[in-house]
Formats: C-alpha cells, sequence, structure tokens
C-alpha cells in the first residue's frame, strides 16, 4: 500500500546518486529534454499533493470510523454540491496542468530553422545514419564487445563490458548548440528513436517520413535504445551520439565524408 | 463451488458429471466454470510472467533467446486480458446479474453455454501455437505490422483464436444487456439496480462496439498477409499507422472494459464493509457513462509518437486528462462512503480499500502519461508497464479476488478461513508493490520495454521486481489452497453472509438455490 | 419474450455495423489524411495547376530517397535541395539503379514532412503515380514535376520530400524475424 511505496522511495532517495538506483529521469541536455523533465516534475508534484490529500482522508477514516472503535455509521448519502464541488475543482487543476503542456508541445513540433538535417533509418537491427547536406552515410549497430557478451549460454561477465548494450561501432556525432533537424524512416518494420537526455523519441516507419529536432548545450556521449518492438534484437539495436563543439563536427565531416554506403543486405 | 443438484436430477433428468458442465444452461455453473477457467489462465498467463522475470533478473541472457522471450511477452498478455480478467467479469456476471435483478437465469441460456466453450478451444489453440516451429505470436499483443506480418505459421491460428475470443465476449454481451434490460423484477427501475448490475450494463454496451473494430483490424492483418491486400503496406498505398488506429479505437474502450466491472465491485463492498450506502449514486452511474463515452475519443494516447499531427496530439491530450476528472469523482465518492461509516476489514474489504490506493497510484501515472510532450519520453518505457499493471492488478485482479471473498459465502454456504485470507491479501498487497513499483524507477531511467535484457544501471530495480514477482505467485497458491479448503468447510454461511450486505441475493438461502427467483420478488 | 427478441436484433446490427465501421475506417483515414495532409500523404493523382500564380516567396525543398526491407537497388536523388519560388512549377529527378542480377518491379511511396505543409506540395507529374520495371543492371531517371501552392501558410520552414522504393516482384514474403 502506500506506506510502503513511501518507505521504499525515502530509503532509496539517498542514494540517487547512484547510477544503479537511478529513480526519474535525467533533466537532459536540450530545450526539448529540460521541457519534458519540468512538466514531468510539474505533472508528478501535483499527483503527489492531490495523493497525500486523498489518502489522508482514507487513513484517517479507516482509523476513526472503525466499527470495533465503536463508531456507527451515519446516513448521509449524497449531496449535490459536494459533488459539484470535486468535479469543478479537478477539472480547474487540470486546465492548469493544460496550458503548459499545450505551449511544450508546440515548441517541441517546430522543426523550422535547422541548420543541419539528418536521416535516421532504423533496420532490423541497427541504424542508419544519413548526413543530409554534409554528405555522410553509415551504420551504427551493437558493438562486438555486447554483442558477444549478450549471447545466450556466453559466461561472460556483462558487468566488465564497457557500457554494455549501449554501445555502437560507429557513433552519430553531433555539433553542440546547433539546431540539428532529424528525419526518421524505417527500411523493414516500425522502430523508435530515443536517446533520453536529448529529446523525447518519436517512432521511424517504413515508407514514411518523421521528424523531430535536438539542439544539444553541452558536449558528451549521450546514449539510447530502439524503444519500438521490431523483432527478437529490438533490445539490441543502441543509439550513441557524440555531441561536440562544430568545430569538432567539421573536422569529422570531412574526414567521414564521400564515405556512402549502399544498402547492405544482412 | 457446484450446486448439488442431485434432487434435480430425478425431476427433471439433469445430466451429471461431466455432461453437466458440458450441456449446463444454467447461470450459476456457467458462473463457476468461467471463474475456474479464468483461475487456470491467471495461473498459465503468471507463469510466462515469471518466465520473463527470471530472465530480467539479471542483465545478460541466462534461460532464454530473445525471440521466445518476445513470446512470453506477447502471450502473457494476451492470455491474462483475455483468458483471465475478461473471463473472470463474465463469471460474476453470469453469478451476481440474474441474482441481483431478481431474475430466474440469463436471458440467453443456451448461448450462455456456447460462449464459455467457445474459450477453452479458444485457448487451446493460442497455447498450441508456442509448440510450433516457428514459435507462438511475438509481435507484442498490439499485433502492430508489419513486424505481425513477418511472423511465422502461427499467425492464422492466433487470429483465428481472437476471433473466437471476441465472439465469446461479443455474445455474451449481447447475453448481459438482454437480461439486464428485459429481465428486471417489477418495480426495479434502472436507477434501483444494484451498482454492479450499471456497470456490467456499460461494460457490454462497450464490449458491443469494441469487439468487432478489433475482428476488422485482425482481418485486414490477415488479407495483408495471404490475400494481397495493402491496408498497412506504404508500397501499396496503406500506412501501418492505420492499424494503430484501428487497433486503439478498439483497444482503449478495451481497458475500461477491463476495470469498469471492478468500479461495480469495489461499490458493491465499500457499502457492505462500511455499513452505509454508497456515496452519490445517481453520480457513480453518470460518471461510468461518461468514461464509458469517452473512451471513444482518447485511443490515440496509445500512439503519440506515431507523428501525429500538432492539433491531434493536442485533442487527444485534452481528452485524456479529461476522462480523468468522472474517475477522480468516483474515487471521492468511495472515500465519502468510507467516511463516517462503521467499517471492518474483513478479507474483501481490505482488497477494495488496496485497490482504491493502488489504482489511484495508477491513475496518477496515467495522468502523467497523458501529457504528451512528457509522454516522448515515457512512451514504450517501464514507466507504462508499471502504469497498466499498477491499474490492472491491484485494479483489475484485485477487485475480482474481492469479488471472490464477498461472494464465496452466497455461492458454496460455506465461510473462507478470515486468517488465511488477511494473509493472503498482506502477502499478495506487499509483493505486488515491490514488483511493480520500481518499474517506475527504471521506466523514468531510460528501459524500453519488451527487452530480454537491459544495460547494467538498471540492475537493482529489476532484481526487486523479479524477486516481487515470485513473491506474487506463490502468494497466490495460497489463494488456491484458501478456495478448497473452503469447499471442504460444513455449510453454515447466514443468507445474508455480511453484516452490512445488501441486495436481492442475499434475500437468498446459502449456498443459493441452483434455480432462484422462478417467480420474481418484490422490490420496492 | 419479444422485449429480450429485440434488444437481441438491434445489439446484433450494432455489432455487424461496427465490424463495417472498421472497415470504413480505412477511406476515412485516407480522406483525412487527404485534406489535412496528416501523415505527409501528398496528391495520388496528377495535379492540373490551373490557378497558381507565381509570388515572392521562396521555399528550400529538400529531397530524401529511402529503399525499403533492403532491396538490391540505387535509388538517391540527382539533387539534395532546391531553393524555389511559390507557385511556379519545378522538374528534378531521382535515379534508379537495379544492382541485382533479375527483372524487378517496383512502386515508390512519397512522404513531405512537416505533414501540414504536405497539402501545398503539389505533384504535377511524378514516376511514383505508376510502378516500374527495371532490367538487371539497368539505370532509370525518374522525373518528377512539382508546384508548391499560394496557399502554403507565411511561415513555414524547408520541406522535405521523401520517396521510399519498394521491390514488389514478390508480394508474399515469409520471414521470421521474430
Amino acid at each position: 500500500m502506500n506506506r510502503l511505496s513511501i518507505l521504499i522511495i525515502s530509503m532509496l532517495a539517498p542514494l540517487t546518486t547512484l547510477a544503479d538506483w537511478e529513480v526519474n529521469m535525467s533533466r537532459g541536455v536540450s530545450p526539448t529534454a529540460n521541457a519534458a523533465y519540468d512538466l514531468h516534475m510539474l505533472i508528478f508534484y501535483i499527483t503527489v499533493v492531490i495523493g497525500i490529500v486523498v489518502f489522508g482522508v482514507m487513513f484517517y477514516s479507516i482509523y476513526h470510523h472503525r466499527k470495533s472503535k465503536g463508531a456507527k455509521p451515519a446516513s448521509f448519502h449524497e449531496s449535490t454540491t459536494v459533488e459539484v464541488i470535486w468535479t469543478v475543482i479537478p477539472f480547474v487543476i487540470l486546465v492548469g496542468m493544460a496550458i503548459p503542456a499545450t505551449k511544450t508541445l508546440i515548441m517541441m513540433e517546430d522543426t523550422r530553422n535547422s541548420e543541419i538535417t539528418v536521416k535516421v533509418t532504423g533496420y532490423q537491427w541497427m541504424w542508419k545514419y544519413d548526413y543530409v547536406e554534409d554528405d555522410v552515410s553509415f551504420f551504427s549497430k551493437l558493438a562486438d564487445s555486447s554483442n558477444e557478451a549478450r549471447q545466450l549460454g556466453s559466461k561472460i561477465d556483462v558487468n566488465k563490458v564497457d557500457n554494455y548494450l549501449l554501445n555502437v561501432d560507429n557513433e552519430m556525432v553531433l555539433p553542440t548548440n546547433t539546431k540539428v533537424r532529424i528525419l526518421l524512416t524505417a527500411s523493414d518494420v516500425i522502430h523508435a528513436w530515443w536517446v533520453p537526455e536529448i529529446t523525447g523519441k518519436k517512432d521511424a516507419i517504413p515508407g514514411y517520413i518523421n521528424e523531430l529536432w535536438v539542439d544539444i548545450k553541452e558536449p558528451g556521449v549521450y546514449r539510447g535504445q530502439c524503444t519500438e518492438l521490431c523483432g527478437k534484437d529490438h533490445g539490441f539495436m543502441p543509439i550513441v551520439v557524440r555531441a561536440v563543439p562544430k568545430q569538432e563536427y567539421t573536422k569529422w565531416v570531412s574526414l567521414n565524408q564521400k564515405n556512402r554506403v549502399a544498402d547492405k543486405s544482412k | 463451488m457446484s450446486v448439488n443438484i442431485d434432487h434435480l436430477k430425478e425431476e427433471h433428468h439433469q445430466p451429471s458429471g461431466l455432461m453437466r458442465w458440458i450441456t449446463t444452461t444454467n447461470h450459476k455453473d456457467i458462473g463457476s466454470l468461467y471463474l475456474w477457467f479464468s483461475l487456470l489462465m491467471f495461473f498459465v498467463g503468471g507463469l510466462m510472467a515469471l518466465v520473463i522475470r527470471a530472465e530480467l533478473f539479471q542483465p545478460g541472457l541466462q534461460f532464454v533467446v530473445p525471440g521466445f522471450f518476445n513470446q512470453m511477452t506477447t502471450m502473457h498478455a494476451l492470455i491474462m486480458i483475455f483468458g483471465a480478467v475478461m473471463p473472470a467479469f463474465v463469471g460474476l456476471a453470469n453469478w451476481q446479474l440474474p441474482m441481483m435483478i431478481g431474475a430466474p437465469d440469463m436471458a440467453l441460456p443456451r448461448l450462455n453455454n456456447w460462449s464459455f466453450w467457445i474459450l477453452p478451444f479458444a485457448f487451446t489453440m493460442l497455447l498450441s501455437t508456442l509448440f510450433f516451429e516457428s514459435g507462438g505470436p511475438a509481435a507484442g499483443w498490439t499485433l502492430y505490422p508489419p513486424l505481425s506480418l513477418q511472423g511465422g505459421n502461427s499467425m492464422p491460428f492466433v487470429i483465428f483464436s481472437l476471433h473466437l475470443l471476441g465472439a465469446s465476449s461479443i455474445l455474451g454481451a449481447i447475453n448481459v444487456i438482454a437480461t439486464i434490460l428485459n429481465m428486471r423484477a417489477p418495480g426495479m427501475t434502472l436507477m434501483k439496480m444494484p451498482i454492479f448490475v450499471w456497470t456490467w450494463l456499460i461494460t457490454a454496451f462497450l464490449l458491443i462496439a469494441s469487439m468487432p473494430v478489433l475482428a476488422g483490424a485482425i482481418t485486414m492483418l490477415l488479407t495483408d498477409r495471404f490475400y494481397g491486400t495493402s491496408f498497412f503496406t506504404a508500397a501499396g498505398g496503406g500506412d501501418p499507422v492505420l492499424f494503430q488506429h484501428i487497433f486503439w479505437f478498439f483497444g482503449h474502450p478495451e481497458v475500461y472494459i477491463l476495470i469498469l466491472p471492478a468500479f461495480g465491485i469495489v461499490s458493491t463492498i465499500i457499502p457492505a464493509f462500511s455499513r452505509k450506502k454508497l456515496f452519490g449514486y445517481d453520480s457513480m452511474v453518470y460518471a461510468t457513462a461518461s468514461i464509458a463515452l469517452l473512451s471513444f475519443i482518447v485511443w490515440a494516447h496509445h500512439m503519440f509518437t506515431v507523428g501525429m499531427p500538432l492539433a491531434g496530439e493536442i485533442f487527444f491530450m485534452f481528452t485524456t486528462m479529461l476522462i480523468a476528472v468522472p474517475t477522480g469523482v468516483k474515487v471521492f465518492n468511495w472515500v465519502a462512503t468510507m467516511w463516517k461509516g462503521s467499517m471492518t476489514f474483513e478479507t474483501p474489504m481490505l482488497f477494495a480499500l488496496a485497490f482504491i490506493i493502488l489504482f489511484t497510484i495508477g491513475g496518477f501515472s496515467g495522468l502523467m502519461l497523458a501529457i504528451t510532450p512528457a509522454d516522448f519520453q515515457y512512451h514504450d518505457t517501464y514507466f507504462v508497464v508499471a502504469h497498466f499493471h499498477y491499474v490492472l492488478v491491484p485494479g483489475a485482479v484485485f477487485a475480482i479476488i474481492a469479488a471472490v471473498y464477498y461472494w464465496l459465502p452466497k455461492w458454496t454456504g460455506k465461510m473462507y478461513n478470515e486468517t488465511l485470507g488477511k494473509i493472503h491479501f498482506w502477502m499478495t498487497t506487499i509483493f505486488v508493490n515491490i514488483t511493480f513499483f520500481p518499474m517506475h524507477f527504471v521506466g523514468l531511467a531510460g528501459m524500453p520495454r519488451r527487452i530480454p535484457d537491459y544495460a547494467v544501471q538498471f540492475t537493482d530495480f529489476n532484481m526487486i521486481a523479479s524477486v516481487g514477482a515470485f513473491g506474487f505467485g506463490l502468494s497466490q497458491l495460497l489463494f488456491v489452497y484458501i478456495l478448497f479448503l473452503t469447499l471442504r468447510q460444513p455449510v453454515t454461511a447466514a443468507d445474508k453472509s455480511w453484516e452490512g450486505a445488501e441486495g436481492l441475493e442475499w434475500t437468498l438461502p446459502s449456498p443459493a438455490p441452483y434455480h432462484s427467483f422462478d417467480t420474481p420478488p418484490k422490490v420496492d | 419474450m419479444t422485449g429480450i427478441k429485440s434488444t437481441i436484433t438491434k445489439l446484433s446490427l450494432a455489432v455487424v455495423a461496427m465490424y463495417g465501421f472498421s472497415y470504413a475506417l480505412v477511406p476515412i483515414y485516407d480522406t483525412f489524411c487527404e485534406i489535412t495532409g496528416l501523415n505527409g500523404k501528398t496528391n495520388e493523382i496528377a495535379y492540373v495547376a490551373n490557378d497558381i500564380k507565381e509570388d515572392n516567396r521562396f521555399v528550400t525543398v529538400k529531397f530524401i530517397s529511402n529503399v525499403a526491407n533492403s532491396a538490391p537497388l540505387y535509388f538517391e536523388p540527382s539533387v539534395s535541395e532546391m531553393t524555389v519560388q511559390v507557385g511556379k512549377p519545378y522538374n528534378t529527378h531521382y535515379v534508379m539503379k537495379n544492382n541485382s542480377s533479375k527483372q524487378l518491379h517496383t512502386t515508390a511511396s512519397p512522404s513531405v514532412t512537416p505533414g501540414k505543409h504536405a497539402e501545398y506540395f503539389k505533384k504535377i507529374e511524378c514516376f511514383c503515380f505508376n510502378q516500374q520495371t527495371i532490367n538487371a543492371g539497368e539505370v532509370k531517371d525518374l522525373g518528377i514535376q512539382f508546384i508548391i501552392d499560394n496557399e502554403l501558410p507565411n511561415d513555414s520552414g524547408d520541406i522535405v520530400l521523401s520517396y521510399t522504393m519498394f521491390d514488389i516482384s514478390n508480394n508474399i514474403k515469409e520471414t521470421n524475424k521474430l
């Protein structure tokens, strides 16, 4: 029951500094990730308050209105006034939530004025990245070290594998402080591209094109996974984005340009 | 739980033994069949859950290959939804509805028998696909194309079995509506019906409107795969997203089908053990009806990440948030029923109270999921898995268990052991939280759904969840023990087995006679 | 008894109607998408440009390509972007090569993003209106002629036109990838 949950959370709260006991999403390093986090926390706090009030009343009642304590049952069983009140108040709270939510959504769906465009294609079971203006193109799949370790009965200790299941052979490199438009599609079945610290996810649908935008404010390596069931190796096609300052990105582009890869069959 | 019918055998040449159960048209017998079947399926689905949790206990693959793991997640959902929860509610409807409205049986007793017997046949077919060389279905219970079109030989059998299950539900719903609308005792107007009857009436309408749409969607999958149509492939001018729209147009009302009868059960048990009438009966009826109507205009909140236009995302965000209002109204009415009541805490009441608290927690995560820009981070992660398990397990399943404890004395004339019942309750409740609460954390931390293996930072909470799952499973063995122990007791239950119980069924002897209300009772 | 019969009749009709409704959702979805441009759907039959006039706005159109299911095809746009004047027709083409040793039948599926601007991207001629037959090793130029409608809102950004090329030589595939 709720007491137990609170107990668990409070036991674990001091440990949030340890990655293994992560209890919340990261605030992220881009405006869209930040906005999602802020909304998430707002709604969460509101529901906590509502929960405390409602469960508080319940627990009070369970304690005081017990037959074993001699409580005699009252006979009231309806009140239009009260029904109106507890319909209108929640409705008003919801309107209050809907306003920032709508603003955030509009901001997230505005992909105009991007500086570079990258087309991301989902395959069973890897990703392909095509930098449209910069003419760079490559596949990105699960790193060999993880792939060996994850086989059934491999006897390899996965805790010793570098970034187990979140490492790839070719990383996606992006410049920081640049609005990047990501176009999403797939070659075979529906996949979804998700790097939580840099933005929310979107589906990659065969035959159709979707888009989202990112603007990574801090250099670093950000890891994500496919998030739409796409067959047996759905859990084994991660995404790694290395965000670097613009100059480094330009250098990387020139090293990798004209490296176009024709579609390969597996 | 079966009524002794020896006296009937002489009078009416009633068959006995196996033939009785195969040919019965009696609502009590059929209710028992549905309930036992559902209990069996609950364990089958539970076993699959344990395979899943065993594999997810640690990172790395220890027990199964990924393809089989996907079969387990797919089948676990199909079995639990269509084999455990829905048949359990139909079983409760069968046992209770005629008695509660003062009718002798359901409107269509023979159809009732067929509706049940379709189920074992359909589930045998469905489960048999696990033994095919190409394995069982593994595209998730949501069967999204193009992935589901890549399936092996299991696909036509899965679709056929789903058609059968849908037919069973539709026939059952027709029966329920026909019974409630036409066979109430004189004097029982709609607004005097027990609230459980109301919730089942509304649920039946949801079934009528939504199950045929599933039938259409899966038929389109079948013809896309075998007959050259291209509803869901861009090559032929189709769209995989179209399937999602059709599926979730069914799928969202479906989840309300899985919870409305539970609301009715809680609305029955809380007043009984508070010794106080349900607060706001009219309001509860209107709230249930509003939830049912709204359930048809929220479906795309299951698809926020497909790339819908902004207007669509905003519309579905608003309607989904709106559904929190009537749901909240119901919670407040339950608390107001408890307030200044005179409560005792027998096992049914414990499960009902846990329902209110834990279902509400599931409702809170649901509200968070409704917020589209936040959902872009929650979608397809364990945060969603946590949400729906909270509303389905300490939600629907707890209500079913509560109902069984509550009505068992009426069905059998025997009282279950209250101490054991309380132990079952505490073990179940503690383990359900140990299992599912950590899933909120790993989902927020970035763990996707439907993966057999995970990055090492998710280990600790997964371990906790797996331990909880095994504990929860073991606790249900205690429930089976309690049931069998009860059946061996002598008949001691009073007609009105609970001090605060209200309703026509409590005017009948315990156990209720094989045929009851052959003449309708007087209702004032 | 007749009350029950009447209920059953009405409910059975409702069931049949809802089954039919699920099929009706198919054209409803298509019409909805065409009217609103949802999901990036563009016109599927040739657009006849009668009332369009050139105006002073310019839009960047980006061209991208995809090959579905790793078919043995090379399929790329000849130019990756064009800055076009609204209301004026333009030509461009994609290049496709059959890298296999068999004749293939192909069809292309277009998609435009942002979806809300798809309805303003009018194709006067497009290789996507028809299927193609391409011999082993053959190279084909696949042309399109398009025009941006004056109704395009003023604050639109770039428009991306994407084609996915499908090999439809054998329609039924039974792969086991689950």
